[in-house]
């Protein structure tokens, strides 16, 4: 098969810190490629080389033959690579049709034209998108969906997608999948990162792995299997820890009814939903995107008010509860760890310490009037430690660090509140395996010093791994409780689905 | 927060239902336990001499494994309660609101008309439940969608005499349990348990339960075995509060088909809340709004639960309105699913 792209000896620095160092890669024409690797592994760097994202620092890149270097994303564009960024680079202020064509005006635009050939563009890829929809008031996945179709709609011959299923419901993926195949039935290259081994398994044709930059292991899919990814993604075997079969007698106990939840309402996404959570245990919350879950806890949480009229009963300790926003949560206890860590979880240019210290302040730290950069500090370097949080330095912006320490900062940020009842909302989304183990050790150790832990995921395994009882959520209730123990993918999906 | 019981006054109090998790967690053990006898419409469950008996219909019948149930007793009507006295004497309430207590007939106040449930003392004092003051123990879905709040509990010391009442305006008292300082009373419309102690003012030991409590008995480790005979769900507890399309519907629809609890579902397609929201692609959804349920539960000795045995929403084990403990065995009378469970307690409580 006829080589399209290749890197040669590619090394990337970063203020003199190399992102990557002297890769080989190289992608076929018509072939899916998977790249994988832990966060902060180079994935993003080596294919933004190819995008023209970045400039490599040395090494060469060829394209049909030729020896390139692209400046611009403009100019990669144009020569026909396209890349899928993991951060949706959408303006949110625009249409999903202006944001589609952007870039590609012509000098008189009819936005009614617009529309009708942006809703036939997202029909034929069966993308449930309304064009006329501004970008902000799109769900994650449909703006996944967004910056696919934008991909795809330059008619691109390699398309690059970074991370493109993280936000994307199980139904969503097998679309999207559908449109990979199709996509490279019509000679298109694709590379793939991910952090979902199966699916890298299940699509791809060849394999590429790195680490810390370097490139560890590369072939024919079929050569692979999870434990040798996983292997050589962070040089031991984790699959034990990720993917264990949970045994009744080891699941926790139920501890004292911390929260009862009966009968809330919030509009028609959160409907007569109940439920109760207990101290000691970790409670499963699986759901489909749509399906309320995230709302509910947010309305737990004060972020989301229940509806005025018979909006239901949230009782803390056997006491009614309506919060008004977050802060009465927080001092009751009750805490939610964001599933959008980028605009909800934390100040990205802030740091570490100032970040955790927010988390203080935010629960009516009683000094909250005057800062103390000492006590700051402490806190900072005590949390990290604890929480294992990877920096250059200590002063590192949390805009710096790879995915998994960022979402350590806002559990951090979280904890230091000193909650009760901690709701994690996705939060592996987007992290990698050796970081996911992690977050998943800090998440058992809450539950087993006692605090009463929600986890929402639509990662079935994560699910089926780390609770002690799983709730399923459908059309904004809970609909089915399962026992690890007794559950397969199989059940919680149909419990999820009708 | 402070002002929500006031102006839930003005924009409606939201119908609130306690959810099945904790110690209500679904199972299937009902549906999985052993069949240790059939007999139509098994109602209330006693022990007799170490034999197991229980009523169906208008007699009371003794069980034993592997022979078909024989007639111990009959009577002109339906039996809806029994019981057993410490000195082995069987006492029977009828339809009627007749007592018979060894086969012998006893005066009763004229107020008692319903009775649900009978329950020795140690000491041999006899107490009832007089679920109604207008209902009949059949009618009792006639009694809930009126809200009726008239039933009683009576109690007659061991020497004897006349039945004296000791608690009133209770809403269907359906189960008793005899403690040290008085009894406990399950009270099905309210959805909770009351103790009646010596002043007679009762006191709410377990309330907010999932659904219908029935009949109470002794656990032989010191707790309470707690039978609950309907589920409730927010389309009856809609109703409930929906005064004139209740009155309408008792007075156009036939019994069967309202929308009510009911100790079985799923025989006619007339009932409500079908299609969809029970079956998807040929499977009985466990989760499925029901009118009608299995569910028995352990309390422990202070009356909290510690575990619960149910028949879901696709399962036939309806209709629980006894149960009771003998040598590590449980025996649950399934009323809706006409027969007699018999369970390892060890196996069911997950030991």
């Amino acid at each position: 098969m006829e080589t399209i792209v290749r890197l040669e000896g590619v090394t990337k620095a970063y203020r003199g810190v190399p992102a990557v160092k002297n890769v080989t890669f190289d992608l076929r024409k018509g072939e899916i490629h998977a790249l994988l690797g832990e966060n902060g592994a180079g994935k993003s760097t080596l294919t933004k080389v190819i995008a023209g994202v970045v400039e490599a620092t040395s090494g060469t890149m060829i394209h049909h033959g030729q020896e390139v270097s692209y400046k611009t994303p403009n100019e990669a564009l144009e020569a026909g690579i396209a890349m899928v960024f993991q951060e949706t680079s959408l303006v949110p202020s625009m249409t999903v049709a202006q944001n589609l064509y952007l870039g590609a005006e012509k000098f008189l635009n009819r936005l009614r034209g617009t529309y009708i050939s942006a809703q036939q563009f997202l029909q034929s890829l069966n993308f449930p998108v309304d064009p006329t929809a501004m970008v902000e008031t799109l769900g994650a996945a449909k703006k996944q969906m967004v910056e696919i179709a934008r991909a795809v709609h330059h008619n691109a011959e390699i398309i690059i997608f970074d991370e493109p299923t993280a936000t994307l419901t199980p139904e969503e993926k097998r679309h999207f999948f559908a449109l990979v195949r199709r996509l490279k039935a019509r000679g298109v290259s694709i590379v793939f990162i991910s952090h979902a081994l199966e699916e890298a398994l299940m699509i791809s044709d060849r394999i590429t792995i790195l680490r810390d930059g370097e490139l560890v292991a590369s072939g024919e899919t079929r050569e692979f299997d999870r434990e040798k990814i996983i292997a050589a993604m962070v040089g031991r075997t984790l699959s034990a820890e990720l993917y264990r079969q949970r045994d009744e007698a080891k699941l926790r106990k139920p501890g004292h009814k911390v929260l009862s939840v009966q009968d809330i309402s919030m509009s028609n996404i959160v409907r007569n939903n109940s439920f109760s959570i207990f101290e000691g245990q970790i409670t499963g919350v699986f759901g489909l995107i749509g399906s309320g879950r995230t709302e509910t806890f947010k309305v737990v949480a004060g972020i989301y008010k229940r509806d005025f009229n018979r909006g239901g009963t949230i009782e803390l300790d056997d006491k009614p509860v309506r919060y008004y926003v977050p802060r009465e949560a927080v001092k009751d206890g009750i805490v939610y760890v964001t599933e959008d860590r980028k605009s909800e979880g934390f100040f990205e240019t802030m740091s570490i310490a100032e970040n955790i210290f927010g988390g203080l302040l935010a629960a009516g730290h009683e000094k909250a009037w005057v800062i103390n950069a000492a006590e700051m500090r402490a806190l900072s370097a005590e949390w990290t430690k604890m929480l294992n949080i990877r920096a250059i330095n200590d002063n590192a912006r949390v805009v710096e660090l790879s995915g998994g320490n960022q979402q350590k900062v806002v559990i951090g940020k979280g904890l230091v509140q000193r909650p009760r009842v901690v709701i994690f909302d996705e939060p592996t989304r987007g992290v990698d395996v050796g970081a996911i183990a992690e977050i998943h050790q800090i998440i058992n150790r809450l539950a087993d010093e006692g605090l009463a832990v929600v986890v929402i995921s639509s990662y079935l395994p994560e699910i089926m791994n780390l609770s002690d009882r799983i709730l399923v959520c459908r059309q904004g209730r809970i609909v089915e409780e399962f026992s690890p123990a007794e559950a397969t993918e199989e059940k919680i999906m149909y419990a999820a689905v009708h | 927060m402070i002002l929500d019981p006031i102006l839930d006054y003005f924009r409606g109090k939201a119908v609130t239902i306690p959810p099945l998790d904790g110690a209500f967690r679904p199972n299937t053990r009902l549906d999985d336990a052993h069949a240790f006898a059939a007999l139509t419409e098994a109602d209330n469950l006693a022990f007799r001499s170490g034999t197991l008996i229980a009523s169906s219909g208008n007699a009371v019948y003794t069980l034993t494994a592997d022979t078909e149930p024989a007639v111990l007793e009959s009577f002109p009507s339906p039996v809806t309660a029994l019981a057993v006295s410490p000195a082995g004497e069987l006492a029977v309430a009828l339809e009627t609101g007749k007592l018979f207590i060894g086969g012998k007939e006893v005066a009763l106040p004229s107020a008692i008309r319903c009775i649900t449930a009978l329950v020795y003392g140690a000491d041999g004092a006899l107490v009832l439940a007089n679920g109604s003051a207008k209902h009949a123990p059949s009618a009792w879905a006639a009694d809930l969608m009126e809200k009726g709040a008239s039933g009683s509990v009576w109690k007659r010391e061991a020497a004897g005499g006349e039945f004296r009442e000791i608690a009133s305006g209770l809403a269907f008292p359906y189960g008793l349990h005899p403690v040290a300082d008085g009894v406990v009373v399950s009270e099905s419309w309210r959805h909770r348990l009351l103790r009646i102690g010596g002043s007679g003012t009762p006191k709410t030991v377990i309330d907010k339960l999932p659904g219908y409590p029935a009949r109470l008995s002794p656990a032989e480790d010191g707790g309470v075995w707690l039978s609950l005979f309907a589920p409730r769900n927010r389309l009856i507890e809609f109703v409930l509060q929906e005064t004139h399309y209740r009155l309408d519907m008792m007075a156009e629809v036939p019994r069967d088909s309202w929308i009510a609890p009911a100790l079985s579902s799923g025989r006619s397609f007339l009932e409500p809340l079908q299609c969809g929201g029970i079956r998807t692609m040929g499977i009985h959804k466990p989760w499925s709004p029901s009118r009608s349920y299995g569910l028995v539960v352990k309390l422990d000795a202070s009356l909290q639960p510690l575990f619960s045995l149910h028949s879901r929403a696709n399962g036939t084990r309806h209709g629980t309105t006894s149960a009771v403990e003998k040598d590590g065995t449980l025996y649950v009378a399934s009323k809706g699913g006409d027969s007699v469970l018999a369970i390892d307690i060890a196996t069911a409580e997950g030991r």
